[in-house]
């Protein structure tokens, strides 16, 4: 039975592995063991594993730093039994049989399956102009002085410039975890996300406009932004990293999640602050907008009583 | 009142700000100097003290009316012993710097006098004019201004002007802080009026002496001091503003135009409107008219809470060179921008409670409104009501429609919104 030696890296990943076709292994640093690693905390001589049954058992051989066995499946601590892992020196090892069960292939992402697709100037340079274009737009719709480029420009740029740096970011993440930094793919994720924004938000804001309801009010459009980060947080994890997909959920939502704690208690010192100024629902959009009905000045003024009723029960509250 | 533009010139008036006094004809002088001599041991200072530090916190002026010790002055001089009296005390200061208590026994808290009585006060009272004097009559206001000593300043009488629904006296000539409450006199030694404020450049006010006299005789038929200053107070607050908006409510109200709309126009004497627009500005890119109307009422309830305001305002605005989205996003910055005219803490008043919805005129536009209101802690049944209307139905031309009313019952405020969006249209 061959035996496999295999040195861990971080998070337990293989960085190399030995394999000896023998009943009898010895590790050190020295040239004569059978497998040599170059660790200074480890002994010319080490250790002997000496094959016992389905396992090894496991001799140090006088060693400085000893040996610690980190992980036995057998229940005989004696033996070593195939999955092991022990320690000597600062250096990991994991002892298996070379008829060790492999682990089941792992499906790739969708998104790095298409990633040939979303990793492509055709995809990412349409979406760019739209940002921009949109932005423009919204810029353009909001000025109300005379229209300069000069004031846009700079405007345009530093969204840009923020969602490069982003995109760069998750890049250099994929770069050093997958070797892949898949940097056009995550630019357009980012790119993305940000047009589904603006397209909820508009969308809210025109909802909330016509029907003054908590329906599409502001903890709602906070949701809704929370949500889009969840899915773009999510997906550029999913190209940078290969997170399974239940941890790199929860750890999305982790995040997200936590924003939101850190957001609301911030907002809660101002929770119940006296104000002498109203806060009233100020927007106002343009006619093409706005799709409801008025109602009568009585039946409004109607609507509007119980506000009396809502004001004199704070009175009755602080007393 | 829009919060951080000034939409329109507004006459501010504040309480007591002073302004020295130059010069007077040679003939005044003697006369006062006669005054001055024959009422001063009748000028009292009244002091506000702090019962914790023992020191006074305000000071004021006042003068008795009566054999009885009844003492007439304001109540913005002695609000803090109302307000809190188990915090503060009252005392008089005579000119020969002898000082006494004072017990509170009546206010008039809409014409800002109050009425205290000293048990130990034995000296001269100042008579009140049985009626009121003529236009362009020398008078002599009598104080303590600054805590400077007994002062007489002379000046004219100007009549009982209009410029707010509670009539005050128009006194040129120069009152000062600690003169509030002090009597001014004629020259046969008639009080006409009590000092209460001033708008600077010799512009002052008295409260009619008619008000003090039924004061004083609405005390003397009662004949004790108010227990319940707070729930009495209310009802002052509550009787002053059913009277007024009766009178508001049963007028026929006329509109004027402004733009292409019809907007209310003054509705009583006692409001009074001014108007700007933008289109002498070249480089103004749209069209803004406005009209702003208010009636100086400013009743004095604590340093931090003032009722009894009315105003209202309409702006009209034109797209000119904006297309539909450039307008909109410039109106609606500007519809967010309002705030009530009066001031009020968080002791006074509740935060404001809002509502919105979109409403038809009868000429069938399509408008945002606005209703917002908070209620008085101390006095129940009256509220601060701050209304907005906005038009949406036309894509480069819209109408602004405010009100904020101060100190207003459930009904009259209902009342007058429902009479306002009527008469304020764009046909």
């Amino acid at each position: 039975m061959a035996v496999i030696i295999e040195v861990l890296g971080w998070g337990g990943r293989r960085r190399q592995y030995y394999q000896v076709d023998a009943d009898q292994v010895s590790i050190g640093r020295g040239y004569d063991n059978d497998v040599v690693l170059p660790d200074p905390h480890i002994s010319a001589n080490h250790l002997r594993l000496d094959a016992s049954g389905d396992g090894w058992a496991i001799t140090d051989l006088d060693s400085m730093n000893g040996l610690q066995v980190l992980k036995n499946p057998s229940p005989d601590a004696s033996v070593l039994a195939s999955g092991s892992e022990i320690k000597v020196g600062r250096t990991r090892l994991r002892i298996v049989a070379n008829t060790h069960p492999l682990e089941a292939t792992k499906l790739l992402h969708r998104l790095e399956r298409d990633s040939s697709q979303l990793n492509r100037v055709s995809v990412w340079l349409p979406l760019l102009l739209t940002v921009i274009v949109v932005q423009i737009v919204a810029l353009y719709a909001g000025t109300v002085a005379e229209w300069e480029w000069k004031n846009a420009i700079p405007v345009i740029l530093s969204a840009q410039l923020a969602i490069f740096v982003g995109a760069m970011l998750w890049g250099l993440v994929g770069r050093l975890v997958k070797q892949e930094a898949h940097l056009l793919g995550q630019y357009s994720l980012i790119l993305l996300a940000s047009l589904v924004f603006t397209g909820c938000e508009w969308l809210l804001s025109t909802l909330s406009y016509n029907f003054n309801s908590v329906l599409f009010g502001e903890t709602v459009q906070q949701l809704v932004a929370m949500s889009i980060l969840l899915l773009l947080l999510s997906a550029n994890l999913a190209l940078a990293t290969n997170l399974p997909s239940r941890s790199r959920w929860s750890g999305c939502a982790a995040f997200v999640g936590l924003l939101v704690i850190v957001g609301t208690v911030g907002q809660m010192k101002r929770w119940g602050e006296f104000s002498q100024f109203p806060q009233y629902s100020s927007t106002i959009a343009t006619p093409t907008l706005l799709v409801v009905n008025g109602q009568t000045s009585e039946e409004f003024l109607a609507d509007i009583t119980p506000l009396f009723d809502r004001a004199d029960e704070a009175v009755l509250k602080k007393e | 009142m829009i919060k951080n533009r000034e939409v329109g010139a507004t006459l501010r008036m504040a309480l007591l700000f002073s302004l020295a006094w130059h010069g007077a004809a040679q003939g005044q002088n003697d006369t006062a100097r006669d005054l001055f001599a024959d009422y001063k041991s009748a000028i009292l200072q009244i002091r506000i003290i702090d019962l914790t530090s023992g020191s006074k916190s305000t000071i004021g002026s006042g003068f008795p009316v009566d054999d009885s010790g009844l003492i007439g002055t304001n109540y913005h001089v002695i609000q803090l012993a109302a307000s809190e009296p188990q915090q503060y005390r009252i005392e008089y200061l005579t000119e020969s710097n002898k000082t006494g208590e004072l017990s509170l026994v009546d206010v008039d808290v809409v014409n800002d006098l109050a009425l205290v009585k000293a048990t130990d006060l034995d000296r001269k009272f100042i008579n009140l004019a049985p009626k009121e004097p003529e236009i362009g009559m020398p008078v002599y206001a009598l104080g303590n201004p600054l805590d400077l000593g007994l002062t007489v300043v002379p000046g004219t009488y100007n009549g009982i002007n209009r410029a707010g629904y509670h009539p005050r006296v128009h006194f040129t000539g120069s009152l000062n802080p600690g003169m509030s409450g002090g009597p001014t006199i004629d020259r046969e030694g008639q009080v006409v009026g009590i000092n209460v404020a001033t708008a600077g450049n010799q512009v002052s006010f008295l409260v009619p002496v008619s008000r003090l006299q039924s004061l004083v005789a609405g005390y003397k038929t009662r004949g004790a001091a108010i227990v319940n200053m707070q729930a009495y107070i209310g009802a002052q607050l509550l009787a002053d503003q059913q009277e007024k908006f009766s009178r508001l409510l049963a007028r026929d109200w006329q509109s004027i135009s402004l733009g292409e709309s019809k907007v209310l126009d003054e509705l009583v004497p006692f409001v009074k409107c001014w108007g700007g627009s933008n289109s002498s500005d070249d480089k103004a890119q749209f069209l803004s008219a406005d009209r702003s109307c208010r009636s100086e009422d400013n009743i004095y309830l604590t340093s931090t809470f003032a009722t009894g305001i009315l105003e209202y305002q309409f702006i009209w605005l034109e797209a000119n060179k904006l297309n539909p989205w450039q307008f909109y996003s410039y109106y609606e910055r500007l519809f967010g921008d309002f705030a009530p005219g009066n001031r009020a803490g968080e002791e006074d008043v509740t935060g404001y409670q809002c509502d919105n919805g979109f409403t038809k005129g009868a000429s069938g536009r399509k408008s945002k409104t606005v209703f917002c209101l908070r209620a008085y802690k101390d006095y129940p049944e009256l509220y601060d009501i701050l209304f907005l209307q906005g038009s949406v139905d036309d894509k480069d031309r819209a109408l602004i429609s405010h009100f904020t009313l101060a100190g207003v019952s459930k009904d009259n405020g209902l009342a007058f919104a429902s009479k306002f969006m009527e008469v304020s249209q764009w046909q």
